[in-house]
This record gives structure tokens, C-alpha cells and sequence, in this order.
């Protein structure tokens, strides 16, 4: 019987994905967060996505996101840089503060604050532009001053691309598998110098060599970069992301609605949950 | 049960062949009994000389510069429209302007032209003239170029949309540096179309164009513009086979105008074809 027991535990426990993030432990108060996310509702419609998400981001952290479909979690990562307000009907109630200001508040240009929250897509979505264009047209188009080739040339290598590209920068961005087309999407997005970078499930349509390569990228670029990541992969949370926020559809109120179920750092959750559906979902009982 | 289902392969095949023939072979007897027709009137002198003598220069010159009216004018408004249409009305006026595009879009081609006369030719004092045939033409092609824009632009998949606004960039910019080059090909294809459209049109030209043997010039008032499907018109009901003739070789000219046009759009559709499919977005 007692052995039984043991086992099973020990089967538990096998289960969990190791973590192992690089660089020393985050700890487990935050000092001075990029976001303050308090008492946070999301509406599409009359249908509520998001309810009371309260959430703290720390400054040069890979913050992971993660809990099943439908739980809110890409809507979520999209209210952080307002890019939610291109969809019709959508409604926000609560507070995010950025960097001590309010990013709902009407003075604040949307745009304004992506530039300075950047963002990569789940699918690759390069512009049907060469590949030098794609990461130049908006630092152009925000007027930056900066020597152009020089900046391509940063982003690239800083993308971990640049070698693969130096000679074709001219060619379509078609031209370049997934893998090298989600890079590219980085470099994009971190040639206009923002603070925070977004990234939506970056390596889901990738294979699993490109993903490594994302990966090593993400723990390269949080030396300079605030990360949030929303990942289905519960591994590559546990890899690269030093908190992690578990999200769940909770339907106690009649409606399915997105919630917060707790937040931690990577390795509290993945080793001790303190609720048990996060346990449930990091030991794959359900999701 | 192989051989039934060969059988039914071939008679549908068939078929098909069948309706394609019914399309194709009107449009082949029409070309070549034109070509025939025109015959007799086909030579250097049809493209050297005017109406006043045996050629029909002043016709092509004067549709050329028509289309080229209508490109300027439907093109610039059309596409305007369509842009507006598809990524800046919502609600009322977006309804509003698509119920009068629509209204156009069946308006008949007569009815715009003597509208383009009772109130340009007449009211305004413009007389017969280049500027009032080419916003009757425009009238009748903008409805088309409207909807060939909003459609092309409603296609940009909505992730390169979300792209750009994720980097910060105004929606002007995303409009005009990556919507726009995008949706560009089928753009232009509808504008092709639009041209070819406005080369066989005859109704809204009778009432506003007026005709002269002369060689067209660029002048916007007062000055009435010779074109192609007058000839045609024209010409057929004069007696003689000179006349005949030259309306035939008139039809033949805008035939291969409406060939070169087609074509052109084949290719940049197909361009466009080819650039979407490889975006996989």
C-alpha cells in the first residue's frame, strides 16, 4: 500500500518538466516591475475573456504565460500593448500601468506605446518586402535617426540571422524558411528600439530545432529586453522563462471566462503550485 | 463498375468542352469575320490618315486619350473610394457608400451620358468635350475600380495589419508602405478592366464627346473628341464599302486594344496570384 503511494508521487513528480532556466534564480518579490496589471476585466462584446487579472512583470524577466485553450492568455499578452483595440467591440475595465503610467489612459497614443512594447506573432508575418525592408520600414516610417544599414545589420545579428542573410538582404522575405522568417520577425520588432517584447506562442508553427534556436534567442535577448511569452508548451516554459502565470477558464459564474490562477516564479510553480489546478495542468492532467 | 466511372469522367469532360466551345467559338467567328470585314481597309493609310480621309488615326488617338482621362480621374477617385470603403467607414457612411456605388454600378450606360449632357455640356456651358466624356466614361467605370479595391485591400491578411501596428506605425503608414504595395497587382487588374470597359463604350460618349476628324487635343473644354466606337457606330450606316470597311477596321483596332488590355491583366493578376500564394498567411 505505502509503496503504491510512493510511486504514484514519484510518477507525479516525474512528470513535471524540469526547469531549467538559465542564469541566477529571479527572486520571488519583484523590485521594479514593467507592468502593474491590477483588477484587470476584458470584454469581446458582451462575452467577458478576462476577469479581476491582477499581475506584476519584472524588468529584464522572461514572464511565461501559460494554461489552456481559450483561457485568455493571448488576449491578455494583447492588452499589454493595446493591440486588442484594432478589434471592434472590445471593451477593457481595470488598470495596466507601463512603466509607472497608465496605458489606458486617452492621453496616451496607442501607437506611441508600440513602439515602445514590440511584438512577435504566433505564425511568422513578415512583410511581402525584401528583407532588409522588413526590419527598416518602421524605423523609417517612426522617423528614427539612425544609419540605416547599420541598424539592419545590429537587428540581424542580435536576431541571430545575420549570417544566414548577409548576402540576400534584398531577396523577398518568402524566401526564408519559418524558422528564419519568425527571426526575422524579431529583428523587426527589436529595430525600433522597444523595452518590452511580446511574443504570441512565437515558436508553435516552428519545428523543433527552429524552436531551440527562438529559445536561445529569448534568453540572449532578456539581457536587454523585458519577455512575455504566451507558450502551449509547458516545457518551454519551464526552459526559458523565469515567472510563470497560469491562466485557466474558470465557469463557477455560468460564463467561461479567463482568469489568473497563480504566478510565481518558473521554478515555484513547476515544483510546488500552490493551487491545485495548476498542479493538475504542469503534471498533464488536463489541458 | 471502372468503365461507368470512366464513362461519366468522359461525359462530364465533354460537357465542359462543350460549354467552353459555346463561349469561345462566338468570340473566335466574331474576330475573324471582323478581321475579314476590315480587310479591304486594313493599310498604312488607316493609321496615317484622319476620318476626313480613309484612315481612322484621330479615332485610336482620341480613345487612347480617353482612357487615359479615365485613368487619371476613376482611377484616383476609385481607389480613394475603395481605400475608404475598406479600411476607414464603418457604420452609416460606409452603407451610405456602398448603396450609391451600387446604384451606380446598374446605372444604364445611356442614362449617365445624357445625365453628363444635360448637366455638363449644357448647364456648365463645357460643350462637347474631353472633360465631360471622360466623367461620363469615369462614372460609369468607378463603381467597378471601387469594389476591385476594397476586395484586393479586405484580402491583405489582417496579421501584416496587426504587424505594422504592433511596430508603432501610424495607420496611414501601414496603409500607404504595406497595405496598398500588397493588394497593388489586383489593384491594377481592376483598373485594367476598367480601361477595357471604357473602350467599348458608346453611349455616354454620344451624349458628351462629340466627334471631329481631327487629331484630339489636350484640351478639356469646347472641343469635341473623335473615338473608336463612333466609328464603328457611324460609319456603318453610311452607304459604299469604304465604309463598311473602315467601321470593321475600327472594331478590329479596339478588339486588339481590349486583347492588349485582357492580356496585361492576366498578367499582373497572375502576379498577384503568385505573390499571395507564397505569403501562406
Amino acid at each position: 500500500m505505502s509503496e503504491q503511494t510512493t510511486s504514484a508521487v514519484t510518477e507525479s513528480q516525474a512528470r513535471r518538466p524540469e526547469v531549467t532556466t538559465v542564469g541566477p534564480p529571479v527572486p520571488a518579490e519583484m523590485e521594479n516591475p514593467v507592468f502593474v496589471v491590477e483588477n484587470l476585466d476584458f470584454y469581446y462584446g458582451s462575452h467577458q475573456a478576462l476577469r479581476g487579472v491582477n499581475m506584476k512583470i519584472g524588468r529584464n524577466e522572461i514572464t511565461a504565460l501559460i494554461g489552456p485553450s481559450g483561457c485568455g492568455k493571448t488576449t491578455f499578452l494583447r492588452c499589454l500593448n493595446r493591440l486588442n483595440d484594432l478589434i471592434a467591440g472590445t471593451r477593457v475595465r481595470g488598470r495596466i500601468d507601463f512603466a509607472g503610467k497608465p496605458i489606458y489612459d486617452p492621453s496616451l497614443a496607442a501607437i506611441e506605446l508600440r513602439r515602445r512594447i514590440g511584438m512577435v506573432f504566433q505564425k511568422p508575418n513578415p512583410f511581402p518586402k525584401s528583407i532588409y525592408d522588413n526590419i527598416a520600414i518602421a524605423p523609417k516610417v517612426n522617423g528614427m535617426k539612425v544609419n540605416m544599414d547599420d541598424l539592419v545589420e545590429e537587428c540581424l545579428t542580435r536576431a541571430a540571422l545575420w549570417d544566414e542573410v548577409k548576402g540576400k538582404l534584398k531577396a523577398s522575405a518568402f524566401s526564408l524558411s519559418g524558422g528564419q522568417q519568425q527571426r526575422l520577425c524579431i529583428a523587426r520588432a527589436i529595430a525600433v528600439k522597444p523595452e518590452v517584447i511580446l511574443m504570441d506562442e512565437p515558436a508553435s508553427a516552428l519545428d523543433p530545432l527552429a524552436t531551440i534556436r527562438i529559445e536561445d534567442l529569448m534568453s540572449e535577448l532578456k539581457k536587454d529586453y523585458t519577455i512575455v511569452v504566451v507558450t502551449h508548451n509547458m516545457q518551454q516554459a519551464a526552459r526559458v522563462s523565469d515567472r510563470t502565470a497560469f491562466f485557466n477558464v474558470d465557469d463557477s459564474q455560468g460564463v467561461r471566462t479567463g482568469v489568473l490562477v497563480e504566478m510565481g516564479t518558473t521554478h515555484q510553480i513547476f515544483t510546488s503550485p500552490t493551487d491545485q489546478r495548476t498542479d493538475d495542468y504542469i503534471t498533464g492532467r488536463f489541458g | 463498375m471502372r468503365t461507368r466511372r470512366a464513362v461519366t469522367d468522359r461525359l462530364f469532360w465533354g460537357f465542359c468542352f462543350l460549354a467552353f466551345a459555346l463561349i469561345a467559338a462566338p468570340s473566335v467567328s466574331m474576330l475573324i469575320s471582323v478581321a475579314h470585314q476590315a480587310a479591304p481597309a486594313v493599310g498604312w493609310s488607316l493609321f496615317s490618315q484622319t476620318t476626313k480621309g480613309i484612315g481612322i488615326q484621330n479615332a485610336i488617338l482620341g480613345t487612347l486619350l480617353l482612357l487615359l482621362g479615365v485613368l487619371i480621374v476613376a482611377g484616383t477617385i476609385g481607389v480613394a473610394a475603395g481605400v475608404y470603403l475598406a479600411e476607414f467607414a464603418s457604420g452609416r457612411s460606409e452603407k451610405v457608400l456602398r448603396f450609391f456605388s451600387e446604384v451606380l454600378a446598374g446605372m444604364p450606360s445611356i442614362v449617365i451620358g445624357y445625365i453628363g449632357y444635360i448637366t455638363l455640356v449644357v448647364q456648365f456651358h463645357w460643350g462637347y468635350s474631353l472633360l465631360a466624356a471622360v466623367i461620363a466614361l469615369s462614372v460609369l467605370v468607378m463603381p467597378y475600380i471601387v469594389k476591385t479595391t476594397e476586395v484586393a485591400l479586405r484580402q491583405v491578411p489582417s496579421v501584416l495589419r496587426e504587424g505594422a501596428a504592433g511596430l508603432g506605425m501610424p495607420r496611414y503608414s501601414t496603409l500607404g508602405r504595406i497595405l496598398v504595395p500588397t493588394a497593388l497587382p489586383a489593384i491594377t487588374s481592376g483598373l485594367i478592366v476598367a480601361l477595357a470597359i471604357s473602350t467599348g463604350e458608346l453611349a455616354p460618349l454620344l451624349f458628351t464627346a462629340g466627334f471631329s476628324d481631327h487629331n484630339p487635343r489636350l484640351q478639356l473644354f469646347h472641343q469635341q473628341v473623335p473615338y473608336l466606337t463612333n466609328v464603328i457606330f457611324t460609319d456603318l450606316a453610311l452607304p459604299g464599302k469604304r465604309p463598311h470597311a473602315t467601321s470593321a477596321a475600327a472594331a478590329l483596332v479596339s478588339l486588339v486594344i481590349l486583347i492588349v488590355l485582357i492580356v496585361a491583366g492576366r498578367i499582373v493578376a497572375g502576379r498577384a496570384r503568385r505573390n499571395t500564394a507564397r505569403m501562406s498567411l
